[in-house]
């Protein structure tokens, strides 16, 4: 049910375009009449299994993972089950808001409805699609909660929103990964995800994009950290796009924490303009932000990042590193520092270049042929040191990088 | 001599269209060690870079063959696979890119022996170093020793040493020297270049063989005895003039 007023202002902005990132036609995509299809048996479909694997999630990781959405079919799995007895929640955030106060207390709370064309398509037609994840106080889940966003048919407009809510003194570590089937396919995704991490409590957050040549991607975040929590998110692309734009937003209370690291290797013709900001609101909050941006081919890459500082004593770093693999790639830095505090300290660092060649010829003057050389120095740039990732999800996220070195030939 | 594992013959060698070195003969036996001397910028890294392969250094008439084999258009990591490795004086950092890394990647190519590289981690104290990323923030010593490890590790027939002592504390250089024992005991064959007088000393028991370039030219090439006293007592104009190589 959507709220009147809300609905009224999302309408107004069916046509309002983002800040960043390239225009995008909605009306190309179906997205006034998803279609809906069967889930029967859908996860043993080759393209789901293809979708899937380009996110280095294995056939295993698919099956027990809390929450599966193919196109606009949603699978719940048996990891869910055992997950409630814990009273941790998992399930469509349709059902959640038609079940439970606290996914109608926070949803659309975050993130408004009228914030630009792709959160008010998703909000007037995506059905209340996506996952809703509640972890209820003191509950520590220590295994990664995967989830998986998978489209499979070409012009679906995906339009998600997903919620997770992480009470005082819980931990969750959630794993999420978007993918398309068939290299060329086009298609439409957007993720609204708002996120609540409370007091003293912990969210892990990793999500990993594998997209195609004619994806376009919106996908729009907000989180909110009460005192003493932390955030802690690691994102990945690695794949062809026709455009991806992306500037998750953290606000950090009373001494919360955040770290945020985005890993982007853009190929072919795609442009991707991936970002972060924080907000040091609460005295003693701190924040990092370390990217990683790869350009090969045509590929153009912003990498975005800002951090502000309201209150103090607080800290924020920016670490901002692009590494250019061809010439007619290109990548832009654009790091902000904006401190409304004198107890505030902010830092940033920025550097782009190419592979150097005495690091090249060094590794082949102990054997290594060129392509070898290159894959090595390019999953070192991509190395960031993250030790809030529980080992699991740094199988995949390790899996990942070597894809990605594994084909960095500029 | 031992038989013949490394010859370089009548090479002009050229830096980026340049010539620095003139008419280069020189022959290494099977395990022996070979010292190089001479002053800056006289073209002792040139000469080892060129035989290695390294560019922008190219030997560009003359030859270079190892084991028999005519390897001077070999490119730089296939004369690697032959047994022909090159220790650099300033191997650059890398960031993220870890030293366990670069071990477990050359054990899998090169099918090393463990006894030996357990023993020459063991003397170049390499195992604190696993965790970290190759040569970035490391000490001189530090630096020098991985270098070391890392071309000796693979047993091969040469290795290149540039300058192994440069920069570093006594021990390491005593640990470089035991490492560079037990690489010869293994056979391996050893070109060191170096400047320092103790470094000199220390390999005397070890080798009968010194060459000296001066000017661009490899001027002397033979018994230890003959160059390296004059060098230490003269310098190296003052040796090359003793020698009758330059007036």
């Amino acid at each position: 049910m959507l709220n009147r007023n809300m609905a009224e202002a999302a309408r107004k902005a069916l046509s309002k375009p983002a800040p960043y990132g390239p225009d995008v036609d909605l009306s190309k995509y179906d997205i006034l009449n998803p279609r809906r299809i069967e889930p029967t048996e859908i996860l043993e479909q080759e393209r789901v299994r293809d979708a899937s694997g380009r996110l280095g999630f294995t056939p295993e990781i698919v099956r027990k993972a809390g929450y599966v959405q193919v196109n606009e079919a949603y699978l719940a799995s048996a990891l869910v089950e055992s997950l409630r007895k814990q009273g941790v929640v998992v399930m469509s955030t349709a059902e959640a808001l038609r079940k439970l106060d606290i996914a109608r207390e926070v949803a659309w709370t975050l993130i408004r409805p009228d914030t630009d064309k792709y959160v008010a398509a998703t909000y007037l037609y995506g059905k209340e699609q996506g996952y809703f994840i509640y972890v209820p106080p003191g509950v520590k889940v220590r295994t990664p909660i995967y989830t998986c966003l998978l489209i499979t048919r070409g012009m679906t407009a995906q339009l998600l929103h997903n919620i997770i809510y992480v009470a005082d003194g819980a931990e969750a570590n959630v794993v999420t990964g978007c993918s398309i089937a068939g290299l060329h396919a086009e298609a439409l995704h957007i993720g609204v995800s708002e996120f609540f991490v409370g007091k003293g409590a912990k969210l892990t957050f990793a999500m990993i994009h594998a997209w195609s040549k004619g994806a376009v991607v919106r996908p729009r975040t907000a989180v909110k950290v009460a005192e003493g929590g932390r955030y802690v998110s690691y994102y990945m692309i690695y794949s062809a796009v026709h455009s991806l734009q992306s500037y998750p937003k953290v606000t950090l209370g009373r001494n919360a924490s955040t770290s945020l690291y985005s890993i982007i290797s853009g190929e072919g013709e795609g442009v991707y303009d991936v970002g972060s900001s924080a907000t040091l609101a609460g005295p003693g909050s701190s924040a990092e932000i370390i990217s990683r941006n790869l350009a090969k081919d045509k590929s153009r890459v912003v990498a975005r990042a800002e951090i502000v500082g309201e209150s103090g004593p607080s800290k924020g770093h920016i670490e901002c590193m692009g590494l250019i693999l061809s010439d007619t790639a290109y990548i832009s830095t654009v790091p902000l520092l904006d401190s409304r505090n004198p107890e505030a300290t902010l830092t940033h660092e920025a550097a782009i270049g190419k592979i150097g060649e005495d690091q090249l010829t060094y590794l082949m003057s102990k054997g290594f042929s060129e392509e070898e050389a290159r894959a090595l120095i390019i999953r070192g740039f991509l190395s960031v040191e993250a030790p809030d990732l529980p080992p699991q999800v740094k199988l995949s996220v390790d899996r990942v990088t070597e894809l990605i070195s594994s084909k960095g030939h500029g | 001599m031992g038989s013949e594992v490394l010859r370089v013959e009548d090479a002009d060698i050229y830096v980026a269209g340049k010539r620095i070195l003139r008419k280069v003969d020189l022959s290494v036996g099977a395990g022996e060690l070979h010292i190089v001397m001479g002053p800056n910028a006289s073209g002792k890294t040139t000469l080892l870079s060129a035989i290695a392969g390294v560019e922008p250094y190219e030997v560009r008439s003359g030859k270079v063959m190892l084991a028999g084999e005519d390897i001077t258009n070999y490119p730089l990591h296939e004369r690697v696979e032959k047994g022909l490795v090159l220790a650099y004086q300033n191997p650059p950092s890398f960031k993220g890119v870890k030293v366990s890394e670069i071990l477990k990647w050359l054990r899998r190519k090169f099918d090393l022996d463990p006894s030996f590289t357990e023993s020459l981690a063991e003397i170049l104290d390499i195992h604190k170093l696993l965790g970290r990323d190759l040569f970035s923030g490391m000490s001189g010593g530090e630096r020098k020793r991985l270098e070391t490890y890392l071309t000796l590790s693979i047993m091969p027939k040469v290795a290149l040493l540039d300058e192994p002592d440069s920069g570093v504390d006594l021990d390491s250089v005593g640990r470089i020297l035991e490492a560079i024992k037990l690489a010869l005991k293994h056979g391996v064959s050893v070109v060191l270049v170096t400047h320092s007088t103790h470094m000199l000393n220390l390999v005397r028991p070890l080798t009968n063989t010194a060459h000296l370039i001066f000017k661009g030219r490899l001027i002397f090439s033979g018994l230890y005895d003959e160059v390296v006293p004059l060098v230490i007592k003269r310098g190296f104009e003052g040796a090359a003039k003793a020698l009758g190589r330059w007036s």
